[in-house]
């Protein structure tokens, strides 16, 4: 049987648990064992030890990767920041040995060692590479019926490339997402903002507005040119300005749209079978209309 | 008109670049990285900062440091606006890594404690419960999509928390944090 560790950093176990919910339901319904990852921590975010030092970063990420270890797992995570901070650190780490024998001097004070055999997966990645295309088309419950998606894949899932142990063959024209969308039986056309940042994280902290226009930007014209029904993003964080943020937007007045938005597994669980108040129960743009239409779909 | 003795001339000499290249150096951005850059603007095309409108984003971020202009990130919090996307880093192709800049200007900043407040509740959060980000009321939307309550992080367990503070307390962390590390 295959087995993963389940990394779930800070805003899946803590703000968005439906997405914890739903990678628990994915990976054991396609015979993968979960294995929780006692005592993980942040993963740790670009702000904070990374924008402190370089050693103590990967210090963090070591922390992390060392529990994966002691298990003899792999992890997986459906957060773009958490791949790419446990990533870049090991990355650092492979390249520069002697920032890793540091880290392990650090590292044996809490009673751990990080030895660099760990693969980081993300979710679409290891659905991709592991599950397969036709593992998922044989489970899906409730195809998609050509609904049409607008894919957000994550600047973190993507580069830097020479970090990621898995990835798409061009990263400047990702198709995993859009083959595991369509392995549901959904449509994903491409769109000219498909790999504009949707301004989530630092920027959002720093200057709130034109962080949202990043997303309405990027949003309006992908709606202009392919009318999705349901917007799908490959990470949690892009998922908080996708859902939870689009909502407090339409609250504000400053669109008069909404286009209700999941995580990649979300949706994976919603097409197997999952209960909707359990896989998509903390959406905030109403997503009744969609969860009907998938689960009537057959 | 002002004469041409009012303009405001930079001396670039090594002198004056020395130091905060040395900085740089210490915070993981080797100089002649730094200076392979063309400024062809290749980063700027797709940066979420460029893109957001702020006033320094990548391709002037690398060209002030070239310049050794260290004040500038000390005054203007531009830096901390970076989304990590990492973007800059996959089309430069000159290979100078400018996110690896950006994480060490934010080093050097942080030293002289300019950076953002939230900066450092983020830190603090991490530090004290291993994680940055944390919401309010979290146990309560755990256990409406079925979940326990507490994650199995170091949120709910208390000996493994106070490990981690232990190897915290052997980083960098000791030295600049600005919170105590109890």
């Amino acid at each position: 049987m295959k087995r993963i560790g389940l990394f779930l950093g800070c805003n899946i176990p803590l703000r968005r648990p439906d997405i914890e919910y739903s990678m628990r339901y994915i990976l054991k319904e396609f015979g993968v064992e979960v294995v929780d990852l006692e005592g993980a921590t942040c993963c740790p975010a670009f702000g904070t030890m990374p924008s402190v030092d370089l050693v103590g970063w990967c210090v963090g990420a070591a922390w992390n990767m060392a529990i994966a270890e002691e298990k003899g797992v792999d992890m997986i995570t459906g957060c773009g920041s958490c791949y790419g901070s446990l990533n870049e650190a090991r990355y650092h780490m492979e390249k520069h040995p002697e920032i890793k024998e540091k880290v392990n001097e650090i590292l044996a004070k809490g009673g751990k060692k990080y030895e660099g055999k760990v693969k980081v997966w993300n979710v679409y990645n290891y659905l991709y590479e592991v599950i397969g295309l036709d593992a998922i088309k044989e489970k899906v419950k409730y195809p998609l019926n050509e609904m049409v998606l607008g894919i957000q894949v994550g600047c973190h899932n993507l580069w830097p490339s020479k970090a990621h142990t898995s990835n798409d063959d061009d990263v400047f024209h990702p198709k995993r997402l859009k083959e595991v969308c369509e392995a549901l039986g959904g449509k994903a056309p491409e769109y000219s903002t498909m790999l504009d940042c949707c301004g989530m994280g630092a920027l959002g902290s720093l200057a709130k507005e034109k962080s949202w226009n990043l997303f309405l930007n990027k949003v309006e014209k992908m709606r202009a040119e392919i009318n999705p029904e349901l917007l799908v993003t490959g990470c949690s964080s892009c998922l908080l300005r996708f859902d939870n943020d689009q909502a407090q937007m339409k609250k504000e007045g400053l669109i008069d749209w909404e286009v209700p938005a999941v995580h990649v597994a979300q949706l994976v669980a919603l097409c197997l079978g999952a209960e909707p108040e359990k896989a998509v129960g903390l959406a905030e743009v109403p997503i009744e209309g969609i969860v009907e239409k998938i689960r009537g779909g057959k | 008109m002002e004469g041409a003795r009012d303009v405001n001339v930079i001396k670039l000499d090594e002198e004056f670049f020395a130091e905060f290249y040395d900085e740089l150096q210490e915070m993981g951005m080797d100089k002649n990285q730094l200076r392979r850059c063309i400024q062809c603007g290749m980063c700027a095309g797709g940066c979420p900062m460029a893109l957001a409108g702020l006033e320094y984003f990548i391709k002037r971020i690398v060209h002030a440091s070239i310049l050794g202009l260290k004040e500038i990130f000390l005054d203007d919090s531009s830096v901390w606006g970076c989304q990590s996307c990492n973007r800059c880093v996959e089309v430069c192709p000159m290979d100078v890594r400018p996110y690896e800049l950006i994480q060490a200007i934010r080093r050097v900043c942080f030293r002289e404690y300019a950076m953002p407040s939230n900066t450092i509740d983020g830190l603090r959060n991490y530090y004290e419960q291993g994680h940055a980000v944390i919401m309010k009321g979290y146990e309560e939307r755990r256990q409406k999509v079925g979940l326990d309550p507490v994650p199995p992080t170091t949120i709910g367990n208390e000996e493994l928390r106070k490990k981690f503070q232990e190897v915290m307390k052997a980083t960098a962390l000791a030295e600049v944090a600005p919170f105590p590390l109890e």
